[in-house]
């Protein structure tokens, strides 16, 4: 069985809104399942509240610009 | 995502395309703390309220001509204390950010605060009372200070994984500061007298520093004072604050009306432009040579094509309404082209100088400060404040307690009230100038003081937040809300 994807757009939204979506859709995250937020930015707060909530991230660029961040439980 | 803290970027950014991040390594660990812009913009804002409450006291430092002791004080008070104190400080949260780096040194920052405190106060109370020596002291004090910001932040750049036109508008503006500050000291050294070097021995250690200082106030005075000082103005004004607000906007328009740069050559080209235009403008000044207009029209050139620009950035914009904080920065770059067509008039060769074109030339350097710069850097704060304090007080609540939304943080209301009152006050206080008006000036300088002071209760409403976080626990919101039917 594949490992669950939950997708989050938060694209077209102004700070903080794409990081208070993220959070929250993570705090309702399955165990195995991963996250995957498309945003405009890089998103750099992001990065150190995910590692105290015991997440890991991996972001890459996208062609048009805009950042795919996959998450997951450590 | 928004970016703006270096507290919180991850801890490796290199040229790599992707960023990973794991829990072995929290970014939060090397985060400078979140007080270090806020210690420069309290003492910027406390600066821009004893400054006008200065102006309101003394309104002929605008109504009469502006090359004395008393407009020097209060220009250096406006400058360093309000406008240079809370650039610094949100250059320390912006840059690593907006150019996915770290800050270099978060310790070297916060010496550079003690510096510039003592610095800025030295100087104004010295200017004040005309102890050019002892600006030179403090002077030499404030000057530690932005060697230490300007190092700072070049080791910053350094690590920037992609150069792009932001860097290279900061890079430029920390070198016009550089600049401006070592002719700001030129021009004091030139204001002073070396009697000591003819009696020290040239075995006192004393004497070397005497000796160059007296070569340097030499060489200073074989130009004009005012030309040089307009010179030394205009490194500050233009190369260090209009370079960093045109940088800076070209990351935060985009963010904060969800567009992106529209053409990277055009906003370097505005850059390259402003930066050759101000060389020749400090040097013609200075020199006062007839190509002075030369080479503010090629500045006026830049401003036009960054004005292209910033309409394009606009027009592509995904969020089609234009908040109050971006109102005051179109608000800043409208009173910049009334600015620009003064200054074509003040360079113009056979400009007769009488009461009312001598006091076009305070105007114009009211316009500036407080009308351009001051716009921009409010406009700014009402972005960038909220969200500081925000991402501090309730970013690690988000998902787990009920945390108060950003436009929470402070009134709208007051924003626009204070918005009216300081282009009212703006209007007033600059015809009040222009006229030799005393009343009129001060009636200006109240109205804007009132504006500063509504802004002022905006900022300790944000902070209330910072000391007073208001987090109400999930759990505890379930509980109180209704019963579904």
């Amino acid at each position: 069985m594949s490992t669950p994807l939950i997708e989050v757009d938060a694209r077209g939204l102004e700070p903080p809104q794409p990081m208070v979506r993220i959070l929250e859709a993570l705090s309702a995250l399955p165990g195995e399942a991963t996250l995957r937020a498309h945003t405009d930015r890089r998103p750099l707060h992001l990065f150190p509240l995910l590692a105290e909530r015991g997440f890991q991230a991996e972001s890459e660029e996208h062609s048009d610009g805009s950042f795919i961040t996959h998450i997951r439980r450590a | 995502m928004a970016a703006l803290s270096p507290t919180f970027a991850a801890p490796s950014v290199s040229a790599a395309p992707a960023v990973r991040v794991t829990p072995a390594s929290p970014a939060s660990a090397l985060a400078p703390s979140v007080t270090l812009p806020l210690r420069f913009v309290l003492t910027g804002v406390g600066s821009l309220l004893a400054g006008m409450a200065l102006l309101v006291a003394r309104p002929d430092l605008l109504a009469t001509y502006h090359y004395n002791q008393y407009a020097v004080a209060a220009t250096h008070l406006f400058v360093l204390g309000f406008l240079c104190s809370i650039v610094m400080g949100a250059m320390y949260q912006l840059v690593p950010v907006a150019l996915e780096t770290r800050l270099h040194s978060e310790r070297m920052a916060k010496w550079q605060f003690a510096f510039h405190l003592v610095g800025f106060v030295g100087m104004v109370w010295m200017f004040w009372i005309w102890n050019l020596q002892q600006v030179g002291h403090f002077g030499s004090a404030f000057a530690v200070g932005v060697g230490l910001f300007v190092y700072n932040l070049a080791r910053t750049l350094r690590r920037v994984p992609r150069w792009n036109v932001v860097a290279t508008g900061i890079a430029s503006a920390l070198v016009w500061l550089s600049l401006g500050v070592l002719a700001g000291l030129a021009v004091a050294a030139g204001k002073c007298t070396y009697e000591s070097a003819n009696t020290l021995a040239p075995t006192n250690p004393s004497w070397a520093l005497v000796k160059s200082l007296q070569g340097v106030a030499h060489w200073v005075n074989r130009f004009d004072a005012l030309g040089v000082m307009h010179a030394h103005a205009h490194l500050g004004g233009v190369g260090f604050f209009v370079m960093m607000i045109v940088s800076v906007s070209y990351k935060l328009v985009p963010m904060f009306t969800l567009s992106e740069l529209q053409n990277e050559r055009r906003a370097t080209l505005a850059v390259m432009l402003l930066n050759l235009g101000l060389a020749g403008l400090f040097v013609a000044m200075a020199w006062h040579s007839p190509w002075k207009l030369a080479f503010a029209l090629v500045l006026v050139v830049g401003l036009a094509t960054y004005a292209v620009e910033i309409l394009a950035i606009l027009k592509a914009r995904k969020r089609r309404t234009i908040d109050w904080g971006i109102r005051h920065f179109l608000t800043a770059l409208g009173v910049l082209g009334v600015l620009v067509l003064l200054g074509l008039v003040l360079c113009w060769p056979r400009l007769p100088a009488t009461l009312f074109t001598t006091q076009l030339e305070t105007v114009y350097g009211f316009l500036g400060l407080i009308g351009v710069v001051t716009f921009t850097v409010l406009g700014f704060l009402y972005k960038i404040m909220p969200f500081l304090v925000w991402y501090h007080s309730y970013s690690r609540e988000v998902g787990r307690s009920q945390v108060p939304s950003l436009a929470d943080l402070y009134s709208v209301r007051l924003q626009v009230i204070a918005y009216w009152l300081f282009l009212g006050g703006l209007l007033l206080a600059s015809l009040g100038a222009a006229l030799s008006r005393e009343a009129l000036a001060r009636g200006g300088a109240v109205v804007l003081l009132a504006a500063f002071a509504v802004f002022a209760v905006n900022l300790g409403k944000m902070l209330r937040h910072f000391f007073r976080p208001q987090i109400v626990p999930l759990n505890l919101t379930v509980a109180t809300k209704p019963a579904q039917p």
